[in-house]
């Protein structure tokens, strides 16, 4: 009975220690408030240019706290099925920072960009070039995009692009009616 | 009861770990106005510092974002969020040893960030005295530089980097078997002695102001560089008679000799080994089709030019991005192709594309070089070129943008001739595989691997030979035209005698020198 008497003790002592350890993050502040907004999302089209999608998505006001959104909104492809989605369909988006000097930070993960993705080229630019578009049409004052894989600078996605200093828009890759 | 027991106990490990996983604590912030409290958390045996307390102390401040927090001082911004081991500022990244904590909606960070950020926001430097618990932030001490040692080997040659807290003076001494560096004002050593274990450098010591790299042989030799932004002093290292590093090719015996004109050409099989590259529906790797167009490329072209020719891969081997760049730099080549075929997820997609370096990643680059080239010239009125050496490898490809623009024309225009290729024309994007390189340089992609039907074609020996000679024909009249433009080699004569040829010096200008 002593011993199930220290038991208890120590179960409830445990359960106190988690309660006041685990605290769940909380830096969702005031500005995670959200309100109906329509993005243009970058899709490749069968011309195999990268062509807008708009869509109206629910975003935080603040565009910090837009911008992870709509990267995420990109990685869940076009809903018209005539438009390809060219990152990898197991791609997260860990993040995505706006820097002041216009520079945007985009930082991806997932298994196949993890294990390393089995792309061609022409399917990598468009995949780096969706999202440097569609960040670049959404925000403005982001000027230029730097992505990362894991938090960390990558070489490349599949091989082929430099990924190794802020990407700008390349017109050339958009179809002209979606520029 | 037994049971009882022994549950109690992993009950007792898991609240001891969680405990010790995160525990709240005081500590002192010790900054040049005087001494504050500063809430630290100790977690996975590492001390987290509030950011808020640290950064309102100093007159900034850390406001939250959807991602993170942001972090401004002195009008600089660093941006760190909960997922990351790495904070933003400007273009540059904070390495931390783990991502920050945030605890009631307030970040908690590494020393590291602090030091990472306050250098570059305020001149002022970090330290963490453990024992003690106080963090001290003060200004960079310029009269006592400190010093870091990196030593890595690259492709045979060990790159002993010395990074500096500040530009300072320097001499350096060769003995038999060392190389001294002697600083002319006072350095913090961060140790005193470190055994490496690399072919060419065996100790480095710090004795008074001296670092002394201990070479593990006599005929080591050395050739030393200064970087700006943070300030280092490279010493690149290697053995006298180096051949070329390991995992190059031999040198084919007959080495032209170093004359203006193409005399040594890099074919670059895409992908190899692990990184198999495009896959088709009928499962052809990209990377054994490059290989095997590649080793037929290189026996036409040597046959054809007369050029020395060399792949970059023989086999199914892994080869880098930069190392390709690297290998077709150290035979000091004068024309490099890079050979992939294409694969796109829209299905149809057909026909074949050649690209040179797209300005935009050279542009970014040369503004790079243009600022490391201003504050070298502040700080060190005769500092050499060779300061810009890494900065100028990665801008290699700029000075030849012009010659790989002819050349990727005359690669695509050969593929056009092909019967039913379809022209999708010459393009510039930022391929890592050509920012490196110090000559003219093109990456054609033959076919799409991931149509079927052109995936069939790759695996047809006809095929094949029209494109071999396709790209052979484009080698070759990029070679004549190239060695006309430069003098090496006469113009046929003009059709209309009144029509003079274009002058030498204004041709000369925009072709390669070596």
């Amino acid at each position: 009975m002593k011993n199930r008497a220290v038991l208890i003790l120590v179960l409830s002592l445990s359960l106190f220690t988690c309660k006041k350890k685990t605290t769940p993050p909380s830096n969702l502040g005031a500005q995670n408030q959200v309100v109906p907004r329509t993005v243009r999302l970058y899709f490749e089209s069968p011309a195999l240019l990268l062509t807008a999608e708009q869509r109206s998505v629910q975003l935080p006001q603040n565009s910090a706290g837009a911008m992870p959104a709509v990267v995420r909104e990109l990685t869940k492809g076009a809903t018209n099925p005539a438009l390809a989605r060219s990152l990898p369909p197991d791609t997260v988006v860990r993040g995505a920072y706006l820097l002041p000097d216009g520079s945007a930070f985009v930082d991806l993960g997932g298994v196949t960009l993890t294990q390393g993705w089995q792309a061609g080229s022409h399917e990598e630019l468009m995949a780096v070039y969706a999202i440097v578009q569609t960040v670049t049409a959404n925000f403005p004052e982001a000027k230029k995009v730097r992505i990362l894989v894991n938090g960390t600078p990558a070489e490349t996605l599949g091989g082929h692009i430099a990924l190794d200093r802020p990407l700008t828009p390349m017109s050339e890759l958009v179809d002209p009616r979606a520029r | 009861m037994k049971r009882f027991a022994l549950l109690a106990i992993a009950v007792l490990l898991a609240a001891a770990s969680i405990g010790l996983a995160q525990q709240s604590s005081q500590a002192t912030l010790r900054t040049p106005a005087g001494d504050k409290p500063l809430p630290t958390i100790h977690q996975n045996l590492m001390t987290f510092f509030s950011a808020t307390d640290v950064i309102t102390a100093l007159g900034g401040a850390v406001t939250p974002d959807a991602n993170g927090f942001k972090v401004t001082l002195n009008n600089v911004v660093a941006a760190f969020g909960p997922d990351s081991r790495f904070a933003v500022v400007r273009d540059d990244l904070i390495e931390m040893p783990l991502p920050p904590v945030i605890v009631d909606g307030k970040p908690f960070v590494s020393a590291q960030f602090f030091a990472g950020f306050l250098s570059r926001a305020a001149d002022m430097e970090v330290s963490w005295d453990g024992t003690a618990r106080v963090l001290t932030v003060r200004p960079q001490q310029h009269n006592v530089t400190g010093v870091q040692v990196n030593v890595a080997n690259v492709q045979g040659t060990t790159k002993v980097v010395i990074t500096l807290t500040a530009p300072i003076d320097y001499s350096i001494v060769k003995d038999a078997q060392m190389y001294t560096i002697r600083f002319k004002t006072p350095i913090r050593a961060p140790y005193t002695d470190q055994a490496h274990e690399d072919p060419n450098v065996s100790h480095t010591t710090f004795a008074g102001n001296d670092l002394k790299i201990q070479l593990t042989a006599p005929d080591v030799v050395g050739d030393a560089y200064r970087l700006e932004n943070p300030f280092r002093v490279v010493i690149d290292l290697r053995k006298a008679a180096a051949a070329p590093a390991q995992g190059m090719p031999a040198l084919p015996p007959s080495r032209p000799i170093e004359a203006p004109g193409i005399h040594t050409i890099v074919i670059d099989p895409g992908h190899g080994g692990k990184d198999v590259g495009a896959l088709g529906p009928a499962g052809t790797q990209e990377k054994d089709a490059t290989l095997t167009l590649c080793r037929k490329l290189a026996t036409s072209l040597a046959a054809k030019t007369g050029a020395r020719v060399v792949l970059t891969r023989e086999d199914d081997s892994v080869v880098s991005l930069d190392q390709r760049t690297a290998i077709a730099n150290q035979y000091k080549a004068d024309l490099f192709l890079s050979v992939h075929m294409n694969a796109a997820v829209v299905k149809g997609a057909r026909g074949s594309e050649t690209y040179f370096l797209s300005l935009e990643a050279s542009d970014e680059l040369a503004k790079k070089a243009a600022e490391t080239e201003n504050a070298s010239s502040k700080t060190t009125p005769n500092a050499s070129s060779s300061d810009l050496k890494l900065i100028l490898w990665d801008l290699a490809q700029q000075t030849y943008l012009n010659e790989s623009s002819k050349f990727a024309t005359d690669v695509q225009e050969e593929m056009n001739a092909i019967a039913g290729i379809q022209n999708r024309g010459v393009k510039q994007a930022p391929f890592k595989v050509l920012v490196g390189a110090t000559m003219p340089a093109a990456l054609v992609e033959v076919a799409f691997i991931s149509n079927p039907d052109e995936e069939a074609k790759l695996k047809d020996d006809a095929f094949l030979a029209t494109v071999v000679d396709a790209l052979t024909k484009a080698v070759v009249r990029y070679k004549t035209d190239y060695e006309t433009r430069i003098g090496v080699i006469q113009p046929p004569a003009p059709a209309r005698p009144n029509v003079a040829p274009p002058p030498a010096s204004t041709t000369t200008a925009t072709t390669t020198t070596k």
